[in-house]
């Protein structure tokens, strides 16, 4: 691809200064920087430059060297690292195949399973965190009907990790089902239906064909899904174990409960700075994405 | 901090939209007049009574006013809340808060000394002689309705229930995995528990822990003994030490038969046993030696209140004997005035609970209490 952007005529005439389309964009640039970014280095300053016994400011790194030496603030960290790179990778084992099917077939059935895999998107978290509770919770729906057809022992995975594991992979699906889809609807069938001709298999198809043109939408969907289960509060806060307590309640808890508004903040700001690897990844896969359609 | 992208979009646009709508209308974003905004911590139980049985009363008395009763969202949107009203008073703007329900005075740091709180001590209201002073915590927050925390458990399988804290703890390691609290910081029940823990390793003395006396030396012999407790405790709970994420949770498995035991608020305890969501069998009881700590709920009137003499007239109103009666008629409650202003009928049909008092924990205490607790009780969980 990048032969492709060295050998390609200058494209002067998309990058010539326009203030009309400056002047569209001011509005809400304004809005993100009063309201995300000030706020935001706002409080990453005051994690470094701050507030002595005596009432003065001074730079410290205090509380960063208090977090890495804190043995339950890193295992909760390893634990929300763990938690967010299996839900990502069931989301991706679950979803890859039902875009590739939704790609190929068509008909009613298809339609259903889309509406079936996009409906999380239409129920509000809170519920999905009760009906899941009744459900896979102890004698709950799920351990009834097993013991009806004789399945014992289930044990149920309320209160422990894998607890909002499930109810991350049910919220997320259906955005990381709309990414892939759309991803494959790039893929022309005559470049398959040519691989076909030649003999290549179905694994062949999808290992050289399919993989290699969803890339792009794989790249968004990962970082777009890590940005937001690296985060999250509300499934593990509900579903999840006591401890090790994933990084979103646990600046929850020392933010409102602790009140070490100063911890809270470091908190935020390494979880920032781990998930700007993934922003950066996918701005990157954008910015790459962009100069290959300028080019055409 | 981080959020989710749906949340993130849906907060963009309310604050996108939010500033359109004040733009476009003014003047109209300030309170209205005559209309008091009323935000609440307690559940939406006590949101109901008020509007049920405190808001027509007040609004017939006085005439031009209402009331505008909000669920504030949970402590931590509470303390937001708060925070907005200190803001305003830093800035001497209209705050848009009248009123804020069971919250502390302590929080945000500094609003005390910088006068955000009206002082009760200073102030006369009518009805503040009546007031119970065993139940005032602090001068900025009025006390007006106390709730207590019980054993909530299946009767079937608990003929007689613990009367001691001992009888209780020897009951748990009797019948492993049959009892479970709930985590501090989510739902009062859990906290209210370990509190009398800790009471209990110091020889049920109420009186050595108070809202100044908080120190790390002065409290780290007693947090040491409370989690030798709570650990040994910890193998006979619910799955070998797994604990509820809030009040409503550890009901729920009480209600779906895997747990016998758990510890409840008394006025959600007998909500769910009249809804039926518990089995019939279901019963509550309270320790003999010491009673569970239970606490009193407050409000705290914000100086800068745009309506400011109208919430004094609401907050006398509520601990008026009118209605204090309706917190132990209507919402299962205590009083926060003394019985004997109480009507006759409920002195004589609650003379035996009358003679008890409440014990109460320091809210100072509580933030060291809990996160002790995460990182010496339940990061000793089995499964990891």
């Amino acid at each position: 691809m990048s032969d492709t952007l060295s050998t390609a005529p200058a494209s002067a005439p998309l990058t010539k200064w326009r203030p009309t389309g400056l002047f569209f964009i001011a509005a809400p640039i304004l809005l993100i920087a009063v309201f995300l970014f000030y706020p935001a280095l706002r409080s990453i300053w005051g994690t470094i430059y701050v507030r002595q016994p005596d009432g003065s400011y001074a730079f410290s790194i205090a509380s960063y060297l208090y977090f890495f030496s804190d043995s339950y603030s890193l295992t909760n960290l390893g634990r929300t690292f763990w938690t967010t790179i299996v839900t990502m990778v069931l989301l991706i084992a679950i979803n890859l195949p039902i875009a590739i099917y939704l790609r190929f077939k068509g008909g009613r059935l298809a339609v259903f399973i889309q509406v079936l895999a996009l409906f999380p998107m239409f129920v509000p978290g809170i519920v999905i965190v009760y009906a899941l509770i009744r459900y896979l919770g102890p004698n709950g729906l799920l351990q009834t009907l097993l013991e009806v057809v004789g399945i014992g022992g289930f044990q149920s995975p309320y209160l422990t990790p894998w607890g909002p594991v499930i109810g991350m992979v049910w919220d997320a699906m259906p955005f990381t089902l709309l990414v892939l889809t759309a991803g494959m609807s790039g893929i022309a069938t005559s470049a398959i239906e040519a691989a076909q001709d030649v003999g290549a298999g179905r694994l062949r198809i999808l290992f050289s064909i399919i993989l290699p043109q969803i890339k792009n939408s794989l790249l968004v969907v990962t970082s777009l899904n890590f940005l937001g289960l690296f985060g999250q509060a509300f499934m593990p806060f509900m579903l999840g174990p006591t401890s090790p307590e994933m990084m979103g309640p646990f600046m929850l808890r020392t933010f409102s409960t602790v009140r070490d508004p100063l911890q809270a903040a470091t908190q935020a700001t390494i979880v920032f700075a781990l998930c700007s690897v993934a922003g950066l990844a996918y701005v990157r896969s954008i910015a790459k994405r962009r100069a290959a359609e300028l080019v055409k | 901090m981080v959020m989710k992208r749906r949340e993130f979009l849906k907060g963009t646009a309310a604050v996108g939209l939010g500033s359109v709508a004040a733009g476009l209308m003014g003047k109209s974003a300030l309170a209205a007049e005559g209309t008091l905004d009323i935000f609440f911590n307690s559940d939406t139980n006590v949101v109901e009574f008020w509007s049920s049985a405190i808001k027509p009363a007040f609004e017939a008395a006085n005439p031009g006013t209402t009331l505008n009763l909000v669920s504030g969202g949970g402590g931590a949107s509470m303390n937001a809340l708060a925070e907005r009203a200190f803001a305003a008073l830093q800035s001497g703007t209209d705050p848009q808060i009248d009123m804020m329900e069971a919250i502390g005075p302590y929080h945000p740091e500094g609003a005390i000394e910088a006068g955000l709180w009206d002082d009760f001590s200073k102030l006369s209201l009518s009805n503040m002689s009546k007031v119970n002073p065993a139940v005032v915590d602090n001068q900025w927050s009025l006390p007006y309705r106390g709730s207590q925390v019980v054993m909530m458990y299946n009767g079937d399988k608990v003929p007689t229930p613990p009367k001691t804290f001992e009888e209780l703890v020897a009951w748990i390691k009797a019948n492993p995995g049959q009892f479970a609290y709930a985590r501090p910081d989510l739902g009062d029940s859990g906290a209210c528990f370990i509190e009398r823990a800790l009471q209990e390793v110091m020889g049920r003395d109420e009186s050595l822990f108070t809202n100044e006396n908080y120190s790390d030396e002065y409290a780290e012999p007693m947090f040491t003994k409370l989690w030798a407790l709570l650990n040994d405790l910890a193998p006979s709970l619910y799955k070998g030490g797994e604990y509820t994420g809030g009040n409503t949770p550890s009901i729920q498995l009480l209600a779906s038969g895997v747990i016998t035991m758990t510890i409840a608020w008394s006025d959600m305890a007998l909500v769910a046993m009249n809804e039926g969501v518990v089995p019939e069998t279901t019963a509550v009881a309270q320790l003999q030696d010491l009673a569970f700590i239970g606490g009193y709920s407050s409000v705290l009137v914000p100086t800068n209140a745009a309506n400011h003499e109208m919430s004094l007239k609401l907050a006398d109103f509520l601990i008026s004997p009118e209605v204090q009666n309706k917190v132990v008629s209507d919402l299962g409650g205590f009083p926060s005035i003394n019985w004997s202003e109480m009507s006759p009928e409920l002195q004589a049909k609650f003379a035996n609970v009358a003679t008890t008092s409440i014990p109460t924990f320091p809210g100072p205490w509580e933030s060291h209490l809990f996160d002790g607790w995460y990182r010496n009780v339940a990061s000793n969980l089995a499964q990891g």
